[in-house]
Order: structure tokens, then sequence, then C-alpha cells
């Protein structure tokens, strides 16, 4: 291959570069729509100078509320990823063009992008534990401002309007991105070092950049709140495990050390055309490579995410069927469990679609731990949707303020916030959450249908979801704690005495709570009062199944005066004989001995799904 | 031509300027503003109170009078400048007029007024938090000038070294209202009670073998460097069904005398059936006023599950204890109220300045009395031995945290009544029958602030200047400096 061939081959692939951008809103669009909804759920902006004047106590604040900004279009995940696309596109080619880079290596202005990219997709469930606002398009922006620093300070060529230029953009740029604002003036400065510059004007420039960079965090401090030595990195989305945080922080660190070698791209033009060759194929390979190895890849935490978003969206019906089909897709794998999350939602939309009876025991059941680097506690991701669903709006409050106080308010501890203010008719509150919803974008039309609702006790009990809420809320006030976790705090409530004004509904969702519980006492006294407020026509057949096994096994008289069907009696010798052939076996052993009809029942459930960890 | 168009622009604002107050029809009803500033009576050097009218309307036009003072404010949001603000105020009484033109012209409603009275202490400092149960990432003390909207932090929890949620910060407290001599808790990481006293700054630890806990609720003897504190072992739980959110109570409580000179620790009451809490001098610092629930039998108590379940057995009584500051003797303890036998509980006494009155909580159980909304402020002659519910003050709502200022004419309270849930700070006047004045929220620069405002405040106290230390410098000591240790001695007296 000739020079002028081996020319041609970088500029081709920089032809390509197109692509990419492509590529990554495809995926993120159709196959992260749940990771995206769920960024912006956690976050919430306003259009409201109040609200921003809150942004300006503290470096970086603008910047956070730009990307607060931004972050509100994930609601239409494939709009909000195309926003995200463009901007990181955009970094990548304004680096391009801002230093003048050949196109032959145009693949490096790739890198900081693709860093990006990594560090937002790798997050898994560190989603649920940053605390910084706007973290999702906070780093890309980031890059921008800096960029612009650099612009903006190429303006000013005379050596005394360049330091003043650099002095005053230098501090107004921290106090707009902090750390980007630093990284903007290391770079001009870098950028005024490397040009034809003379030798005391480039020093001058360096000398000034770097009194800037040491300076303006040490000025700033006296007058915001935050630790000194967070000064410098101020900017970079952090999390609440702030001891671990320097990890989190590098993969930025090294994008802008890429942003900080962008200026001596000049260099690369002596370079011989092989390096470049090599130069260009290395950094496409790190374009594609570095987010493709780190996307957290995990089919649990996926169908999580859609499980949640089924629930916050009342569509009950998919949330089993969510489950289901991961079952079926896991079929082969004999280590795969689901996580408590995907049990206990199950099991909630079971309830509100009136299928518990039937269906309860219909799906594997599990304990899987997360795949995480930090502990996400379970009242983390559904506290507030388990508060509200089962009655207990104490609950409810309680995560949506504590999640408030660790994260900031999101769209949707302000949702729930609301609704519980609603249903407490407490008129004032409700306003006041619906008030900072309805200067949303994409939530004003919710706080809109809700306000009729405030103080119409009529019209919320015959609302979704209030109306299936109202009669879980029959029983008498307790002061409680849910320390030990949200699974066990609803089964202490649920098993907990009967309530005197019992509804239907509630005794429905006590008795499920029964049958899980293994308990036999509990669950005669439970399917009495089911059998009494509810009044079947047919009595479900996981509950029939329970009172089968229990009859036989205190022998009580009842197996003759309640209506077995045939299948129970069937299902119940088979299981016996199976498991008499199988003996005790560990809930994983049994799970593959078991074929799936058996493993369905509760029998199964009660000899063999056992030492789950519930949170 | 485009100085012709500013010339024009100008001399249409001068017009518009000059319009007189529009005629029209004149309504019965006050108009409805927010927040409710109507017929109030206001410290003479407050900031203005700027307010929103609610009442809807295409226009609004508010005139202010007060003597020969008249301030012409149009639109809806009413923001007072606040040097014209001054001029009323230094005029006399204000009378207020709202004119709201709607579809049929213009209608005059029914003025209100405000009152001017005395001074208030310009500073009232406060701890800010968004409403919570056990995390607490985002607290900050504060103090705000309420003679213009001017506040800065004293300390954040946010300038801790490490994360946010590891440092709580709470009970700050002020030598006489000044601010030479403060204090206030740091939990956690780096915790210990922070001390500003004449300039200099000390951490110390004051749990000691021989007491419950570290130091919790302080109060400050008037005239000997004594701190009388409660010791607390303070836990919380949520209302599963419930506007109260959440219950906060003690499991254990004992009342301590921190001797600052000698930087030592001596029991004041640690009775094993009974729950001290709330210690509160009298001005000539003879007297220290405190609650204390009593419980029959502790063993009982516990066995049935703990303080959480049984909270609502906790009432409080007030009680007074002589003490001659001298020698540090105590004398004995006299129930100077029995709460408990009328099934209410009583907490945070505050007794006036003058010795004369005593401001305390009156509510059905407990020692928290923000978390239940039927608690309310009582006020008890100390000279008659009477007391009564401030139903001039009191809402449907909590009112709980008051303090007195430094005149005894004003008192700055917290409470609930906007929303039941984020605690609002209101002021009152002490008129001279002994009855208060129509309370309201400390003014705002935006009228809507509280309504915006997603954090609770707590503890307000009055001071008569502003805190000396500055943020950084109480950070930097906080965070690196390990809290001293203090001795324990012996109780004299009784």
């Amino acid at each position: 291959m000739n020079q002028k061939e081996e020319n041609k081959i970088p500029v081709l692939i920089s032809k390509t570069r197109w692509i990419l951008p492509i590529a990554v809103w495809a995926i993120l669009s159709f196959c992260t729509p749940q990771f995206l909804q769920k960024v912006e759920e956690r976050s919430f902006f306003e259009f409201d100078l109040f609200w921003f004047c809150g942004f300006l106590d503290k470096p970086s604040g603008i910047l956070s509320w730009c990307s607060l900004f931004f972050t509100q279009f994930l609601y239409i995940p494939w709009l909000g990823a195309l926003v995200w696309v463009l901007l990181l596109t955009l970094s990548a080619e304004l680096t391009r063009i801002v230093f003048r880079m050949p196109s032959q290596i145009s693949f490096c202005t790739y890198i900081p992008a693709a860093i990006f990219i990594a560090y937002n997709m790798s997050m898994g469930y560190m989603i649920y534990l940053m605390n910084h606002p706007g973290f999702f398009f906070l780093p890309v922006l980031g890059y921008l401002w800096a960029l612009l620093t650099v612009i903006a300070l190429r303006k000013a060529e005379k050596p005394v309007t360049s330091i003043v230029f650099t002095v005053i953009w230098g501090f107004a740029g921290y106090y707009v991105a902090g750390f980007y604002g630093l990284a903007g003036i290391a770079a001009a400065a870098i950028d005024k070092a490397v040009s034809k510059n003379k030798y005391r004007g480039r020093m001058l420039s360096l000398a000034v950049a770097a009194a800037v960079v040491i300076l303006a965090p040490i000025l700033f401090l006296g007058t915001t709140t935050y630790y000194l030595s967070t000064a410098w990195t101020i900017g970079i989305p952090d999390h609440v495990h702030s001891v671990s945080l320097e990890r989190l922080q590098l993969p930025i660190i090294i994008a802008f050390l890429f942003f900080l070698l962008a200026p001596l791209s000049g260099m690369l033009e002596k370079m011989a055309s092989k390096s470049i060759v090599y130069i260009q194929c290395t950094a496409l390979t790190a374009a594609i490579a570095i987010p493709a190895i780190s996307w957290y890849r995990d089919s649990n935490f996926k169908t999580e995410l859609k499980m949640i978003q089924a629930a916050e969206n009342l569509e009950w019906e998919n949330i089993p069927a969510l489950l289901n089909r991961l079952s079926t897709e896991k079929e082969n794998d004999s280590s795969w469990q689901p996580t408590r999350v995907m049990v206990v939602l199950k099991d909630l939309a079971l309830i509100k679609t009136g299928q518990e009876g039937n269906r309860a025991f219909d799906f594997e059941d599990g304990d899987k731990d997360q795949k995480r680097r930090w502990d996400v506690q379970m009242s983390m991701q559904i506290g507030w949707i388990m508060g509200f669903h089962y009655g207990i709006p104490g609950l409810c409050q309680r995560w949506c303020y504590e999640e408030s106080m660790l994260f900031g308010w999101s769209n949707t501890t302000l949702k729930y916030n609301a609704m519980t203010s609603i249903l407490f008719g407490n008129t004032e509150l409700a306003n006041k959450y619906l008030n900072k919803l309805g200067h949303t974008l994409f939530y004003n039309k919710w706080a809109k249908k809700q306000r009729p609702l405030c103080n119409d006790r009529n019209l919320i009990e015959k609302t979704a979801p209030y109306d299936q809420i109202l009669p879980l809320m029959c029983y008498d006030d307790l002061i409680s704690s849910d320390q030990e976790g949200c699974e066990i705090f609803l089964k202490r409530h649920f098993n907990g005495p009967s309530p005197q004004n019992s509804t239907p509904l509630y005794d429905r969702v006590s008795l499920l709570f029964a049958i899980k519980s293994k308990d036999p006492t509990l669950f005669w006294t439970r399917f009495f009062l089911y059998l009494d407020s509810n009044n079947p026509e047919k009595i479900d057949r996981y509950y029939q199944e329970a009172a089968y096994l229990y009859s036989n096994l205190e022998n009580n008289g009842l197996l003759e005066a309640l209506p077995f069907d045939d299948q129970v009696k069937k299902l119940y010798d088979s299981f016996k004989a199976t498991s008499s052939k199988i003996g005790p076996k560990s809930m994983n052993e049994a799970r593959n001995l078991f074929p799936a009809n058996l493993r369905h029942t509760f029998f199964y459930y009660y000899y063999y799904v056992n030492n789950l960890n519930v949170f | 031509m485009k100085k012709s168009i500013q010339y024009l622009t100008l001399l249409l604002c001068l017009t518009a300027s000059c319009t007189g107050i529009p005629d029209g029809a004149v309504s019965d009803a006050t108009p409805s503003i927010y927040p409710d500033f109507t017929d109030i009576t206001v410290p003479s050097n407050i900031a203005s109170p700027n307010f929103m009218i609610e009442d809807d309307a295409d226009k609004y036009i508010t005139l202010l009078k007060s003597g020969d003072t008249q301030v012409r404010i149009s639109g809806r949001k009413v923001c007072i400048p606040l040097r014209k603000w001054r001029r009323l105020t230094s005029s006399g009484n204000i009378s207020i007029t709202v004119y709201e033109k709607k579809d049929n012209g213009w209608i005059k409603m029914k003025p209100f007024n405000m009152d001017v009275a005395s001074e208030i202490d310009s500073y009232v400092t406060y701890r800010l938090i968004p409403p919570s149960f056990q995390t607490y990432d985002r607290l900050s003390i504060n103090q705000r000038d309420i003679t213009n909207f001017k506040e800065k932090v004293i300390y954040a929890n946010s300038m801790a070294a490490a994360n946010a949620s590891d440092q709580c910060i709470n009970c700050h407290s002020f030598y006489n209202w000044r601010t030479d001599r403060m204090q206030f808790h740091i939990r956690q990481y780096n915790g210990g009670t922070f001390y500003y006293m004449d300039g200099k700054l000390s951490k110390l630890n004051l749990k000691t073998d021989s007491t419950i806990s570290a130091a919790v609720y302080p109060s400050w003897h008037p005239t000997h460097d004594y701190i009388a504190y409660s010791n607390n072992m303070t836990f919380q739980n949520i209302h599963t069904n419930h506007t109260d959110r959440m219950e906060a109570f003690d499991e254990e409580s004992d009342l301590v005398l921190y001797d600052i000179r000698n930087n030592a620790v001596s029991i004041i009451e640690n009775e094993n059936d009974e729950f001290e809490c709330h210690p509160n001098w009298t001005p000539d610092g003879k007297t220290l006023f405190y609650v204390s629930a009593h419980v029959d039998d502790p063993d009982w108590f516990y066995s049935i599950g703990g303080a959480s379940r049984r909270n609502d057995l906790l009432k409080y009584n007030l009680y007074s204890k002589s003490f001659n500051p001298e020698d540090k003797t105590w004398g004995k303890t006299v129930l100077y109220y029995d709460a408990a036998a009328a099934d209410s509980s009583l907490t945070w006494p505050r007794v006036s300045p003058d010795g004369t009155k005593l401001l305390a909580c009156l509510s059905s159980h407990g020692v928290f009395p923000p978390y239940q909304s039927e608690a309310d402020l009582v006020m008890f002659d100390l000279k008659k031995g009477t007391w009564r519910y401030l139903d001039e003050v009191n809402s449907d709502l909590a009112e709980s945290y008051h303090s007195w200022s430094s005149s005894g004419h004003w008192i700055v309270f917290s409470t609930r009544r906007e929303d039941g849930t984020y605690t609002r700070l209101y002021l009152s006047y002490l008129k001279d029958d002994g009855c208060f004045t129509k309370p309201f929220p400390i003014p705002q620069k935006d009228p809507e602030f509280s309504r915006k405002f997603m954090y609770s405040y707590n503890v307000p106290e009055f001071t008569i200047e502003p805190i000396k230390v500055s943020a950084r410098v109480i950070s930097s000591f906080v965070n690196s400096t390990d809290a001293a240790p203090v001795s324990f001695e012996q109780k004299r007296g009784e």
C-alpha cells in the first residue's frame, strides 16, 4: 500500500463516524427506554424563577439547571436520547473544528463522548443513588461549556485583554459550570501556549490560567456551603455513598484529560501516515468498545424497571406478564431467580387485578441479589409504590420525603406526595405539589387532572387509583416502623389484627399475606374472613390448595366440609408422590426436580420455597 | 427615530405612574391576600410585608397610606420597596386599600390595617430542613435579618467533609439574645457540641459515663456560666394512616447542668420513673422550669413494646426547681402544672424576659408537639398562677417551638397552619392587656415564597445582633477538631 492510499484509510474511516451517533440513538431508544424514563422520573424541572434561583447558591448550579432542562425530554425516551446524542455529537464535532483536528484522527474527538455514554449507561442500580441534579446531561453540557471557553478566550488576542478576559471568564465560568469551567480555562491556556504566540505570552497565559484554576474555587468558598475538597470537582456527578465518589468521578476526569490534549493535536500532523492510521483505528475501537464493554446488562434490572414503570402507569396486567416473559427466557438458566422487587410487584399487580388467589404461585419465587456496586434498598426503589397502593399512606410519604431529602424532589415523589395529600383531604399540601408539577412540561396535564379531586371525597372514591386504595385504609392508624424493610413491614401490617371495619379488598390482601406466611392459624382466620366478606362463587385455586394441605396436616374435618376441586386433590396427590421420591431439598435443587405444574402450587411453596431474604 | 421611541416610552411610563386612584363600586369585603397580612400589628423595623392578591381580577392597584405618606403599587403581587415601607411605618399605622378591575369596572375593596408597634429583635436564627423521617442530607442553620430580606448560612452539613447524611446539626442557642456566646450540636460525623464564646471556638463531648446521652435541649443560665441541658434517648416512628406523619418520643431522658468554667457536667434530675426534658431558666437564674413525664412502672412500660407503642401514655407536667447560682445548689422540685391530670402534655416552657409569663405547648401526649396537629400554645401568668390557651394565636394545626424577643413584646413561633407539613415562622405582638395580636408570617421578598419553599423552619431564636463568626470558620473548626471531654461532678444540695 502506498502512502497516498494509507492516507485515505483514516479519512474513509472518518466518513463513517455519523453511523455511531445513529446507532447509539437507536440502541438507547429501543433497548433502554425504561432506563431513560427512570432517569427522567427521578429528576424534576419546572419553569419557575423561584426554583431557578435555588440553583444559584453554588458553582455549577446553573449547569445543573440546564441539565435538568434537557433531562425532562427523556420523558419521551427517543426524544431525550436524540437530544443527548446530538449534544454528544456536537461536542465531538465541535472539538474537531475548534482545535482544527485533521479528519484523519476525527474519531479521537469521540472518545470523551464515548466515556460519557459509558458513564451513564454503566450505572444500573447506581441510578437509585445518584443525587446530583441533572447528572445525565451534566458531563456533556460541561464539555460544551469548556469548548465555548476555548472559543471565547481565543477572541482576546492582546496580552492584557487576554489576561483580563481569562480572569473574568474563568471566575464566571467556574460559577456557571464548576469543574467544567476550570477545565475550559486550562484547555484555553494550553491552546494559547501551543499557538504561535511569543514565549512570554504563552507563559503568561498558562500562569494566569493556573492562578484562576487554583483561586476561583477558594474565593467562592466564602460564599457557598460545600466542603473544601470538592471545590475543584464541583459539577462532576456524585452519589450518596461519597466515600466511593472518587471512583465515580474518574471517568469524567479521564474524558477531560482527552479534552486537554486536544489543543496538542496539531503535533500529529507531523506524524507518519502509518501512525495516523493506527491512531484513527484505535480511536474508533475505543469509541465503540468503551460504551459496549461498560454498558450495564442485567435482565432482572431491566425487567424491574419495566415492572415499576407499569405500576407507575397503573398497567397492572403487564406486570405478571413481564415476569413470566423473563422466566420463560431464563428457563434453561438454573441459577436465575427473580429479585424481591419483582416478586412483590407481581403480588401487588395480582391483587390489583383480582388474580392473586389463582395466580400467586404461578411464578418463580426468589430473592436474587441485585447486580450492583452499592446496596440499594427495596424501599428506595418502590417504597412509595408499595405504601400508596397497599393503602398505607404513611409509608408512602415516608419514602417520598426520604427520597426528596437524599436526592432532591423528583417528578415521582411529587406525584405520590400529591396523591397521598389528596387521600388525606389536605388540599393545601396537595396544591403545593400539584403547583410544582403544573409548571412542568410533561406532568402539567396530570396535575390538572388531579386538582378537581382535592377535597372532593365522592370523586376520589370513584377515581383510579384512589378507588382501590381507600378500601385498604379501613384500619386504625398505628405508630410503626419499617426499619426492617418494606416487605417485612407490609407483612407485619397485613398479618396484624384484622380491622373492625375490614373491607372485602382488605380481607383479600390479608389472605394473600397469610397464605404466604405459611401460618395455618393465621390462614384459617383470614380464610373465613375472606369467605365471609367476599362470598366467592368458587374458592380460588391457591386458597383451596392451602386449605386442602392444612386440612390434611391438621386432620380437622374440613376436607369434607369444603368444596375442593378434583384438580386440587389430584395435584396434591401428585405432589406428595413426587415429593416423597425427591425428599427434602434446597430451593434451588428442588426447582430442577419438580415439573412446572407441581412447582406452581402452594404445596411446593409450603415445602420448598424457604429461607428467602425479604427486605 | 430610536430616540423618539425612547422618549415616548418614558412619557407613557410617567403618565401611567401619575394615573389617579380609580373610581368605582365599593365592596364591603376585604381582599383575599396571601400571606394574610390583614389587620395585623407589625414591628416598626420589620421588612416590608409583601403580599399577593388572590381575588381574580384583570388589574390591581394597592394604595398604602400612613399619615401623609402614600404608596401606590400596581399588580397582583404587592412588593413594597423597603425605603417606602420605612417611610410608611415611621408615619404611624398603615391603611391599605386594594382596587380590583373586573368586567364591570374598578371595585374598591374594604381597606385593612397594619398597626405599627415597637421594634423587634432584628435577627431570627433557625434550622432549615426538608420534611423527612430519618435522613438529613440538607440541613443548615441560617440567620435571617427580619428588618430586610437578607439571610445567611451559619453552618450547613454540606460543609462537612463526609457526605451530608453523616452529620446532623441542631439546637442552636444564644446567651441572652446576644451572639458573643452561642452553641449548637453536631451529631454523628465529627460530633460534639460547638461553642462560640467571646471570640473562642470549642467543641465538647458532653456525654460522660454517668449520663445517658450527649447534651440535647439547652438553656443558658442568664447570669452565670452554666447551661442546663436535657439528655434524651430520642426515637421516631411513622403513622401508618394519619395526617400527622410521625411521632418522635423519648425512651429515656434526664436533666444535666454544664458548668462552663469548670468544664464539668452534673445531674439535675435523673429519676428512673421520670422523663425530664426542656429546661428553661427564669431571668434571675434562680429557678429552672422543666417538664417531666411520670412512668409508674418503667419495666412494664418497656415490656409492652417500648415507648413507640406507649407514647400516648406519656404526659409531661411542668415543674420548677430552685437554684442557687453562687454555689450551684439545688432546692426542692415543685409541680407547677399537672398536665397529666388534664390528660394532656405540656412541653417547651419559655419564661418571658420579665419573668412574669411562661409560654408553652400543650398537646395530647408526648414531648414533640410539631408532629401533633392538635398542639397549641398556652401562656401561664406566673404572678397569678393562671394559664390560658392562646386562642388568638393558635390554629387548627400544630403550633410548637416559640421564643420571646429580648423586649418580651414579640414572640416568634413555629406553626404548620399553612399546610400541615411545612413548618413556618409567625410573629405576634403581646399587648399591654396580656393578649397577643393576630399572628403573621415573617415577611418574604416573594409573597409566594411560603407556598413554593420546600423546607421547614425549626427552632426560631431571636438575637439582637448578627452572628459574628462565619460559616466557613465554623465549618473548618467543626470538621477539623475532635470534641474535648468534660468531667462529671456530683449534684449539690436538695
